[in-house]
Parts: C-alpha cells; structure tokens; sequence
C-alpha cells in the first residue's frame, strides 16, 4: 500500500527551461518526499522509459509543445504500452482550448494541467495532482475515468 | 406560335373545302338526273298526246268511212267510195303510228292489238255491208242489220278508243304533275348549287385575304425579330454563325464580324478568312475541335480568343451543334461570346482570393501568436512577478511596491485581453460549420461551465423554452456564455442576481423596428438580467470593439465580451439589440435566422 | 473485440479472498467490509504465503490499527454513498462516530494524517466517483443523478463534479464515449 511516506516518483518533460526551473522549485517547495526526474524534450523521456530497469513513476507531466517528439505523440506510445497503465499522464501545458483537454484525455491522459501564472497556484496545482493521484490509487478508485483537469 | 396556329387553319380551311366541293359535285350529279328525268317525262308526255292524236285521227278516218258508206247506201253514188282504199292505207298508217308509240308499253301495245282487231273487224263489216247495198236486189232486213252491227261495232271501237285516250290523257296528266314536282326541285336543287358555290367563292376569297393579311404580319414580325436579334447580339456581345454541310456554305451574323473586330461582311464568311482573325496560340486547338466534329457531329463547347485587326485579345466562349435545316439540309449552328469581361473579373476574383487566403493564413499566424506565443512570455513574466512577490517584496521600499503591483494588475490585464482577442479572431476565422443544435443543451453545458461563477454571485439562472437551431455550435455557446457572464459580471451586489434565458415571440413594433418581413424568419432570444444596467443611449455603442461603459476598476472588463456577441450573431445573419435601464437591469435580444434564411 | 462491463468490487474482493483462503486451507469467517477474522493458529508460513497472493489482486493487509481504522471509515464513506437509503436520516459523522466508536474529531485528525484529504473532500470524491459511474451507466438524467447523491440542484453537482475533475459532467461523458469509440475501433 503507498502510503504518503511513501516516496513519489514524478516525471516532468518539458523544453522550456524556466517551466522547468518553476516546476522543481515547487516540489522542492511543497517538501512532499517526491523524487523528480526532469526531461528536456519527448525523445529524451521515451529513452528513458523504454529502459527496463527503471521504477515506473507515479506521475509523469507531459508538455504538448515540445520540439521533437511532440507531448501527444509521448502519450499515445506510451498509452500504447500496458507497462505503463498503471503511471497515471499529467498534460502541462498553455493551452486552455478545450478540444486540446478532450483530445488528451481522450488519448488517455488522466490529468490536464494549464500552466498557471502564478507560482503560488503552481504549487498548488502540484499538490493537488499528486495527492488526487494519490487517493485514486490508494482509494480503490477507477483509474479508467481518472480525469482531473485544472 | 401565330404562324403554327394560320397553318392549322388553312388546313382546317383545307378540309372544309374539300367537303364543299364533294358537296357541290353530290348536288350537280343530283341536278343532272333531275334534268335527265325532266327529259324522259317531256317525252312521255310528247308520245301520250301523239298517241291520242293518232288515235283521234283514226276515229275520224273511220267516221269519214261510215259516213261515206252511209251517203253511198242512200244515194248510191260509187264517188262516196272511190276513196275507200286510200282510207284504209291511212288507217294502216295509224295503226303503224300507234304500234310505234306504243312499242315501249305492253299494256298499251295490247290496247292497240285488240284495236286493230276491232278496226278490222269494222271493215269487214263495211264491206259486208258495201257488198250487200251493192248487190241488185238489196235485202233491206238484212243491210239493216248489218248497219246495226256495224253502229255497234263503231260505237264499241269509239267507247274503247275513248277509254285509251282517257287512260293516256291521265297518264299524261300525272306526268304532267310529275313534271311540275321534278320542275320544281331542279329549281331548288340549282339555287343550292349556285348559293353554295357563291358561298365557298366568298370563303375562299376571305381566307386569301386573311392569310395575305397574316403573312404580312408575320413577314414584319419577322423582320423586327431579326433586327431584334442582331441589337440584342451586339448588347449582349453574341454572335453566330451557320455552315450547311451540304452546300459547304458559312454565314455569318452582323456581330460575328464585330466580335472579330471588322464591320458586319466585311469578308466572305469561311474558314479561311476567319482563321485570320483567331489567336494563332488558339489556332490549332480551335480547327481541330471544330473540323472533329465536322465529322463525328457532335456538339462543340471551347474557350478561345480572338485577335482583332487593332491587337485587341477577346475572350470568346464558343459553342456548336448539329441540327437539319428546312430543306433537311444537315447544318451546324455555333454561337460565340465575348467573355472577355467574365475572363478578366474571374482572374481578379481569383487573384483575391489567393490574397485572401494568404490574408487568412496571416491571420491564423497572429491568431497563434497570441494565443500562444504572446501568452508564453506573458505567463512567465507573471511567474516571475509571483516569485519576486514571494520572495522579495519586503526588500522593495514602498514605492518600489507599489510599482510593484501596478506591474501585476497590469500583466493579469494583458492577460485577459490576450484570451479575449483569441476568442474574437475565432468568430472571424475558424471553421463555419453550421449544425442543428439544441440551444437549451448548449445552455446545460454552459451553466456547467460557469458552475463556480454562479455559486460565487449566488445568481439564480432561468432557462426557458428554447429552439433547436442550425448555427455553429461552439460560436453560440461562446455567445451565451458572454451574455451570461456580461449579466454576472454587471450584477448588483446587495440583492440575488436572476437572470433568464427564453425564447420569445417577435413583436410587431419589432418588425417594423428591424424590417422583419415573417415573424418566421427569425428566433427571437432574450436575456433578462436585474443587474446594473445602464443609459439606452449607450444601446448601440456597448456592441463596439474595446468599448466598456463602466469605467470602475469594480467591473473589469476588455470591451471585446459584446464585441464578439455581435460578430457572433453577425455570423448567423442575424442582429442583436440590448435594452437597458440603470439600476433595473438589462435585456439582450438576440435575433438568428431559421435555416432558410442562411 | 472490447466488451465493456460493469462489476462489484466488492463481491469480487470477497470471492477473491474465499479463493485465497481455501487454497491456503486457512479457516476464516468474512467480516464486514474489508475484514475477515481467521483462526489463530495459522502459521507464519502460510500466513506470509496469503499476503503474497493476495498482493497479486492489490489486497493488501493492514496490519497497523490507525490503517485498520481509516479502511473502516472508507468502508463506511462508501457504504453511505452507495447504499443512501439505508441512512435516511443520519449525518455522515454520526453514521461514523457511531460504527467506528470513536469522537468524530479524532477520526477526521487519524484520517487527515494518514491519507492526505479530509474526510468531507473523501465524501466528496466518492461522491463523484459514484457520479461518474451513473453518467456512463446512461440510465439516469443528470437532475436524478443529483437527487440520487443527495445534490440539492444539478448546478451543485455539476459545480462539485468541476471541483474534482476539473470537467463539466457532459464534458466527461464526452470523453469516455470517445474513449470507447476510439478502444472499440482498433
């Protein structure tokens, strides 16, 4: 059973440095025991995930506009793969259209995620993510209707 | 149509003189046995008197006879009966007559046999009685005798001869009538025939009359037509042109030589001549479609141009077809169309559209830069201002802080203004697909959507009836998520917020106002709410770009909310109106066409 | 071929544990909601034998009393949301303080400690996880749905529905019919 000493693995792929910067300022901020592995792009993160020694993380936010592999194209191959169902895919990104949040969701990510513009709500927004993560997994909940989009 | 309707008359006429004339002939062959049988009745009148007159004569030949005879006996003078013999040639003569006149008519002939017996028996007696007043010794019981007989004999013969002329004097008297009857339906018959004869002389001279008439008519029509034909060719920039294959002859119209650029016959219509006048880069396409279909017949259709004697090009559209002329001659018509105009517009048209949509591309381009390219920097600025906000603020002396936060409100404004901008660019681009929707669906979805809003005015939200309608789906639902959330920004604090969405009748004042024609012709949508409201005079203006009424930092707004309400409505072919009174509050009109109208 | 198909989790547990146990030749009487009591004697062997296979189905046993507690007040937060008839008139801490025997106010603190949300926000999620079953059942509108969880208006639970999932229910209905169209078309 995870249980909230338990440690969590989080993924952030992104190519802007800054989001990334925020991104780690906030976990580090919020001192919630998680470990973050960031990625500078999609290719980067799909060869890390492929390898097979890896400890599968919990969560993984997924940027849709990155150069190279895009953040769309991560999500199907991964989603593609039944190693990876239990890992539930945060989107991170500017967009706030809703055809992007349904399109994602309907490619199977769990969470869709607008950049916020403060970094309070980025903190936030984190904490939230991860602890609605949490209780779908701990909690018996459906992970197949796991949406969560802020 | 006059023409068709003169040639069915004359061959109505046709038959009808026809008829007239069979008539005339039925009727003349009629009259012919009339007079054949008026003739044959002369005839047999002529041949009765005859006979009677035969038969007259014979009496008195025999009266003559027996008075002779008579005159002998009392005087015994021989001259009484010299004579004798010359009678009886002239009887035998008679008797010749009558056989003759009674040739034709058994009952008759008889009658004259038994006479002839009669007349011979008389004569025997005669000379019986000749003999006895001759004899020396005349024995005077026995001439009496004789004479008595012979008084019988003769009275006999007149009663029998009276009775013949009797018969034939009736006879000759029914003909007779017959005569006047027969007489009397020539007359008839003959006036018939004359009246009638007069009747289709008159007809027929009136129809001439009538048919020179319309040919006349028709010839000027015609004409006029013709003249007609070559103004409204020359107006409207036709020509054509005729080859009959079998004379292998062209004609040309008047303004086929125009079009060329040469006055009407200025050369000999052929192919020859005309190849001059035809763009040399058209030439070879133009012979072989048109000597093509010399062969197979069939219809022509090609865009080509000519080259006028002043270096003018002219598009031309030309077109050809096959028919048979009146003589059925095979013949090809062709008509040729200046198009030059059309060519040059459609080449301009074309020419804006590809800047159109080059002008559209541009537009999508700025439309993703701000969306997302400005947005990006934008957001990090805010990121960093709330960091430093975090973190530094305290170092900052209390101007520096205020600056401060003048930066914040003033990037959180860029911000708002960005996204509204987005939504304005797509009601101008953005895909048009108009879908039958069901506006009360779209509202569920909406007061979904602004859940949180709501809960946080404590508005009450009334949704009426309300149509399915063929719009774009995503345009009205930004439509009436402006309108909801313009009536919750502008609510009155102290009291519940209500606002009502319904559809409405329009009004009759309203079709005047907005020059409705069908009340059918449009939806009629209205969104009350009891909020602020504001000057009516404003009524038009609040629908303008970057135009806000409330200048309290209270209601913040960009002045694009109404903005894209109106090009969203404007999308639809429709209008939107706004009442409004301050502090009661306002009312939205919104006005979308039904299908048809789009 | 996709089939979809809906399921008792719980009877499920049950038959999954009834199997375990036999096979293990372990004596057990099935509890309550996530509870069996087994006879003492069994030994350490088959014991760590049965946490093992149990693992496989993600049962795990909770062997320290504060997680034994907090599984008993999920059971119950659940066992109120599903089964609402059955508490007609009676608060959810009532309910609770009453079955588990302790004061509300410690239990909300055990709960907050352990499992990172309040109790009132687990109702919630429950609530609208529930929520979520019944839209894509498609047998209820969303005004009974509402009734059906004790929502006073649609707008409430569309509002709460937006809290947790950050969708508006047809947003979500959307979503997961899409989701099916797109598994049943490969």
């Amino acid at each position: 059973m995870i249980t909230h000493q338990d440690s969590m693995h989080i993924l952030l792929a992104d190519d802007d440095e800054d989001d990334r910067t925020f991104f780690s300022e906030a976990i580090q901020e919020l001192k919630m025991n998680n470990k973050l592995t960031l990625f500078k792009d999609g290719n980067e993160l799909m060869d890390y995930l492929v390898h097979p020694d890896i400890k599968l993380p919990h969560v993984l936010f997924l940027d849709l506009n990155m150069p190279g592999k895009t953040g769309i194209e991560c999500l199907k191959q991964i989603r593609a793969n039944t190693r990876f169902k239990d890992v539930s895919i945060a989107i991170y990104s500017t967009s706030s259209s809703e055809k992007d949040i349904e399109d994602t969701f309907i490619e199977g990510a769990n969470i869709y995620i607008t950049k916020p513009n403060d970094f309070s709500s980025l903190k936030k927004v984190i904490q939230e993510v991860v602890n609605m993560n949490w209780q779908f997994h701990s909690s018996g909940l459906n992970i197949e209707t796991f949406f969560f989009s802020t | 149509m006059k023409i068709l309707g003169l040639y069915k008359n004359s061959q109505i006429f046709k038959i009808a003189l026809a008829i007239a004339i069979v008539v005339v002939c039925y009727i003349a062959s009629v009259f012919y046995s009339q007079m054949q049988k008026l003739d044959s009745t002369v005839e047999l009148i002529a041949n009765s008197n005859e006979t009677q007159l035969e038969l007259e004569k014979l009496l008195s030949v025999i009266s003559i006879y027996e008075t002779s005879l008579r005159s002998y006996i009392i005087t015994k003078d021989e001259a009484y009966i010299k004579n004798r013999f010359l009678s009886r040639g002239k009887i035998e003569q008679n008797i010749k007559n009558l056989k003759k006149l009674t040739s034709n008519d058994f009952t008759r002939s008889q009658h004259i046999d038994r006479l002839k017996k009669l007349i011979d028996y008389r004569f025997k007696l005669f000379r019986q009685t000749l003999i006895i007043a001759k004899s020396k010794n005349v024995n005077r019981l026995e001439l009496n005798s004789k004479l008595l007989e012979s008084s019988d004999v003769t009275e006999m013969m007149k009663s029998f001869v009276s009775k013949i002329i009797f018969s034939e004097s009736a006879k000759a008297k029914i003909q007779n009538n017959n005569h006047q009857f027969e007489l009397q339906d020539s007359i008839t018959t003959a006036f018939l025939l004359v009246i009638l004869s007069l009747v289709i002389l008159f007809l027929s001279f009136n129809k001439m009359n009538v048919d020179i008439e319309e040919l006349k008519k028709a010839n000027d029509k015609l004409k006029l037509l013709n003249e007609s034909y070559n103004t409204a060719e020359m107006t409207a920039g036709f020509g054509h042109w005729m080859l009959n294959l079998e004379t292998s002859t062209y004609t040309f119209s008047d303004n086929l030589f125009r079009l060329m650029g040469v006055e009407p016959n200025a050369f000999e219509p052929n192919i020859e001549n005309t190849i001059k006048y035809i763009h040399p880069d058209d030439l070879d396409y133009v012979t072989k479609v048109h000597k093509d279909s010399l062969l197979n017949h069939q219809s022509t259709s090609m865009t080509f141009r000519f080259l006028t004697p002043k270096g003018e090009v002219r598009y031309i559209m030309g077109v050809g077809s096959f028919t048979k002329d009146g003589n059925g001659d095979l013949i090809k018509i062709g008509v040729n169309y200046d198009i030059t105009n059309q060519y040059k517009k459609t080449l301009e048209l074309e020419n804006n559209n590809k800047e159109l949509k080059y002008i559209n591309t541009e537009l999508e381009a700025f439309n993703n830069i701000v969306s997302h390219d400005l947005q990006e920097p934008l957001r990090k600025i805010q990121m960093f201002i709330s960091r430093l906000e975090e973190k530094e603020l305290d170092l900052l002396s209390q101007q520096g802080k205020d600056y401060f936060s003048k930066i914040r409100v003033a990037a959180n404004r860029m911000q708002t203004l960005l996204i509204d901008l987005v939504n304005y660019s797509r009601t101008i681009k953005g895909d048009k697909v108009f879908v039958e929707t069901d506006l009360k669906m779209v509202l569920d979805e909406i007061l979904q959507d602004l859940s949180s809003n709501i809960e946080e005015k404590k508005a009450a939200i009334e949704i009426g009836k309300l149509p399915t309608i063929k719009v774009i789906p995503f345009q009205i639902k930004q439509l009436f998520i402006n309108l909801i959330s313009n009536s919750l920004k502008y609510s009155k604090e102290d009291i519940v917020s209500q606002i009502k969405i319904t559809s409405k009748k329009i009004t009759e004042k309203e079709m005047r106002d907005y020059k409705i024609i069908n009340k059918e012709d449009y939806y009629k949508i209205v969104i009350t709410d009891n909020g602020i409201g504001f000057k009516q005079e404003y009524a038009e203006k609040i629908f303008l770009l970057f135009k806000r009424l409330e200048t309290d930092p209270k209601y913040s707004g960009t002045g694009l909310g109404l903005a894209i309400c109106n090009r969203i409505v404007e999308n639809h072919k429709g209008f939107i109106k706004v009442k409004g009174e301050p502090g009661v509050g306002a009312k939205f009109y919104v006005f979308i066409p039904k299908g048809d109208l789009l | 071929m996709k089939l979809n198909f809906n399921y008792d989790g719980n009877i499920a547990c049950r038959a999954i544990l009834q199997d375990q146990l036999e096979k293990l030749d372990i004596k057990y009487q099935l509890l309550d909601l996530g509870q069996i009591e087994i006879s003492d004697d069994v030994s350490e062997e088959s014991f760590a034998e049965l946490e093992i296979s149990l693992k496989k189905y993600a049962i795990h046993i909770i062997d320290n009393p504060k997680g034994q507690l907090i599984q008993k007040i999920k059971d119950a937060i659940i066992e109120i949301v599903y089964e609402k008839e059955k508490f007609p008139n009676i608060t959810i801490s009532q309910y609770l303080s009453d079955k588990l025997n302790f004061r509300y106010g410690y239990i909300t603190n055990v709960f907050s400690e352990y499992t990172h949300t309040s109790i009132e926000n687990f109702i919630i999620i429950q609530k609208i996880e529930r929520a979520k079953k019944l839209i894509i059942e498609e047998e209820l509108t969303l005004t009974e749905i509402s009734h059906e969880l004790n929502y006073s208006s649609v707008a409430y639970l569309s509002t709460q529905f937006k809290k947790v999932t950050g969708l508006t229910p047809s947003m979500f209905k959307r979503i997961v019919d899409k989701r099916r169209q797109l598994s049943n078309n490969e």
